[in-house]
């Protein structure tokens, strides 16, 4: 055992904390496993998607939250092949119509899972609070009101506690116990501040006594040519950073900030959006790392040159040096301006536009797409509707995708196991052959196409 | 006198050149039908060698079973043999020599079916379904490619119950062809891979994908020298594209078509979309064609970028074609493909294979050699 936890000590680093805590028993096996190979794990996850096309009963849900919590659990660090973000969205995305799921734990667990995993919490928790998901679940206030305290936005952890209680979230002692827990943390903070000579007054000032270079604020621009690095980090962490009071000027906006601060309080007129909910477009979810439109490094420029003797035209670059922010709206994209001839470089042909796609917006136009379906909107879309006339959701149900000849085979090992248990029972009469044989029968399903015998 | 046991061998016989009434569509295009076909969805044909005289017709299918028929001149087909896998049969080829008959299925297993003797022996084994498997002729050596959804490309000397080259790839195999040098797999999400088999068989190159759908189907096509220089890919979405490999221009040379779609010109409805299930190229003209989930098939010339001739509709989706070694004969198979799930499926539709003349049908647009 002490081999194990030695272990387990060596690579803390890259496992990633969970919400709930992970189980010792379970990190151990997943390490364990992930070092003798991935084929077990591969089987398991298999199984999986094999149940999730075969399920029939009334909960579906069960089968998803199961899998998303094993995955979990066995790729403590996270990375692509436990497809965890492409299941949570699924997942999410999945039961939006179903309202009986709407205050079910798990689906909340799930949602709260899919907002950590985006780049803006905050409006996966409000886009839920106007879909009606979790509203009774004080869960999804808790967890709502710590993205505002990790903001350092006080009042309105405490209104969401306030709102949770309004509405009567369950259960309430835990709500009451966490909202005391905040508030004991603010006052905490406000004696310990008052404690201090510089008091209450802006931090940042604080800095600028010292000569030292600033921290974690933008780099001058260095050299003749200004080079400027071409991602600002300094502003978007400075306005994050934790346990700075703002109690005084919660509203006032952010220096350097360049990610505008949704703020409810005050009557912003949305422009656009028609559709349901009263707000759209937030702001990336996943890390657009170059978000900058590519410029000129150095005056030099390459001689012409002719290639397959045809002259090579090179156009000139965008002129900017930065580009100032601008909302995402319906931006028209980024189509390459090139003018490459076409005969040397297939690779590079106009990109084709497309909406900057973030999950929470995936999730809304999914939601809509259906919405829309269902109420039979003539002349909605305005390019001509095409229906494939195959089972999509069957095979693109979960993380990865399968082909009919797939699905097909998965039916059929099904059928076979059962008609193996069929016979097997007939042929001796125990009672505790049923279960048995239903176990035998789950097994040899979940074996589904790739694996011989599944080890569980 | 029926060689396939339960099934009604005299049945709807090859010679019932005049078919069916009229109200039937399950043979719309009046070609022949094979006598005792499957009992369930035929999943793979192929006709024998030119080496082997005569015409011999493989199918297997998804009642654990590979058939041979003989097809003689006059349009009969007469049962031959059978052979039966643990699980159902995802694809059939013939050795070169035609004495062979390899035979691969959901049962992990591949085997050797000489149909001299009559006895099927095991050659491969994988640890999931073998979705494709090939014959590869080279200078120097002989082997089975078998391609699976366990991710590995087997290469098998039938003698040895060892592959004698396993290579592994990033995805589920679910479709591949061979056309010596060159082969292709195409997989799941949407992969493409190419390896040449000259001296031993090496991966060449992945390919970005020219479809924006779910692999499905995938046949190489042939330069005027007769070197593999391309092939034709079809995916779940009514979409064939044509890739070259070197081409001089890709831009201008590689392409995409839509098929198998219907209401084409009727912008008020929505226009369906159906699989492409399978692809094949006429051996003499190069011409290709496809078959798919709306019942129809279709042939295409893909020099002259034009369809040549689009089939009635079916009544069942077309699962499978062939061209016998000639081009003379192409044969299709109208079964239930599973396309919208098992909901869909009854066992007690009929299952059928067709042949058709194909020497006139498929000559090229403009005729250029």
């Amino acid at each position: 055992m002490a081999e194990a936890e030695a272990e387990w000590e060596l690579c803390k680093e890259n496992i990633q904390p969970l919400r709930g805590g992970r189980a010792m028993s379970a990190l151990k096996e997943a390490l364990t496993l992930q070092e003798e190979g991935g084929s077990a794990i591969t089987q398991r996850q298999q199984a999986f998607e094999t149940e999730l096309r075969m399920y029939d009963g009334d909960d579906p849900l069960d089968v998803w939250d199961r899998y998303i919590k094993w995955t979990e659990q066995t790729f403590p660090q996270g990375g692509k092949e436990s497809h965890f973000s492409v299941l949570l969205e699924s997942a999410v995305k999945k039961f939006t119509e179903e309202n009986k799921y709407y205050n079910d734990a798990r689906y909340i667990d799930l949602w709260i899972k899919f907002a950590d995993h985006c780049q803006e919490p905050l409006d996966i928790y409000r886009y839920m609070q106007a879909q009606g998901i979790g509203l009774m679940s004080s869960a999804f206030y808790i967890a709502w009101s710590e993205e505002y305290e990790k903001r350092g936005n006080f009042r309105n952890a405490d209104s969401t506690f306030q709102e949770g209680l309004n509405c009567g979230a369950k259960p309430q002692d835990r709500l009451k116990q966490f909202h005391k827990a905040l508030q004991a943390r603010v006052t905490r903070q406000v004696m310990s501040g008052m404690g201090q000579e510089s008091g209450v007054v802006d931090a940042m000032e604080m800095d600028m006594e010292e000569p030292n270079r600033k921290t974690l604020v933008e780099l001058k621009a260095l050299g003749k040519e200004k080079a400027v690095a071409p991602i600002s980090r300094g502003s978007s962490i400075t306005t994050h950073q934790p346990r700075r009071l703002q109690m005084k000027a919660p509203m006032a906006p952010l220096r350097n900030s360049r990610l505008m601060v949704f703020d409810e309080n005050k009557k912003v007129a949305e422009p656009q959006d028609p559709k349901l909910e009263s707000w759209m477009g937030p702001p990336s979810a996943r890390a657009k790392e170059n978000e900058q439109k590519p410029v000129k490094w150095t005056k030099a420029k390459l001689p012409k040159k002719t290639h397959a003797g045809l002259p090579v035209v090179i156009p000139a670059p965008a002129k900017p040096t930065f580009q100032p922010f601008v909302e995402e709206c319906e931006q028209p994209p980024a189509v390459t301006p090139c003018k490459i001839n076409p005969s040397m470089n297939s690779v590079l042909s106009a990109r084709k536009p497309h909406r900057e796609e973030t999950p929470l917006k995936r999730v809304q136009d999914w939601q809509a797409q259906h919405q829309a379906a269902g109420a039979q909107a003539p002349g909605a879309d305005s390019k001509p509707r095409e229906q494939s006339m195959y089972c999509k959701e069957l095979l693109f149900n979960g993380a990865t995708e399968f082909c009919i000849e797939e699905l097909r085979a998965m039916r059929y090992h099904q059928k076979h196991a059962q008609r193996l248990v069929a016979s097997s029972s007939s042929s001796n009469s125990s009672p505790g052959d049923e279960s048995a044989g239903a176990s035998a029968a789950s097994e040899s399903c979940r074996a589904g196409p790739s694996s011989s015998g599944s080890s569980h | 006198m029926s060689l396939f046991g339960t099934n009604a061998g005299f049945g709807t016989g090859g010679t019932s050149v005049f078919g069916s009434t009229t109200t039937d569509t399950h043979n719309p295009m009046k070609d022949v039908e094979v006598t005792s076909p499957p009992d369930d969805s035929i999943s793979c044909l192929a006709f024998s060698p030119p080496t082997l005289p005569g015409n011999f017709l493989i199918g297997g299918s998804w009642a654990n079973d590979v058939r041979c028929w003989e097809v003689q001149d006059n349009g009969q087909t007469v049962p031959k043999a059978q052979q039966m896998h643990t699980g159902p049969v995802l694809d059939v080829c013939w050795s070169d020599d035609g004495s062979k008959v390899f035979t691969a299925s959901c049962d992990k297993t591949a085997k050797m079916w000489d149909l001299n003797s009559n006895q099927a022996m095991q050659i491969a084994q994988h640890d999931g379904p073998i979705k494709s498997i090939h014959w590869i002729k080279a200078p120097n050596y002989s082997c089975i490619m078998t391609a699976s959804w366990d991710k590995t490309l087997k290469f098998w000397d039938t003698r040895s119950p060892n592959p004698m080259m396993s290579l592994q790839m990033p995805e589920r195999a679910y479709c591949a062809d061979v056309v010596y040098p060159m082969a292709v797999i195409a997989t799941a999400e949407r992969g493409l891979l190419v390896y040449q088999l000259e001296n031993q068989p090496s991966e060449f190159r992945r390919i970005d994908s020219p479809l924006k759908h779910q692999h499905r189907c995938v046949a190489i096509f042939k330069d005027k020298q007769n070197k593999p220089t391309g092939f034709a890919l079809g995916s779940i979405e009514g979409r064939v594209a044509i890739h070259y490999i070197n081409p001089p221009n890709p831009a201008k040379d590689n392409f995409t078509f839509k098929c198998h779609r219907s209401n084409g010109t009727n912008t008020a409805t929505p226009q369906d979309i159906y699989a492409v299930n399978a692809i094949a190229f006429h051996p003499v003209h190069g011409t290709l064609a496809t078959v798919g989930s709306d019942g129809r098939f279709s042939f295409w010339d893909k020099d002259a970028r034009t369809k040549l001739k689009t089939s009635e509709q079916l009544d069942q989706p077309i699962t499978a074609c062939c061209f016998n070694n000639n081009g003379n004969i192409c044969a299709y198979s109208s079964s239930y493909d599973w396309s919208k799930g098992h909901e869909y499926y009854n066992p007690q539709k009929k299952n059928y294979i067709f042949l058709r003349n194909a020497a006139e049908e498929l000559k090229p647009r403009n005729k250029k050699w």
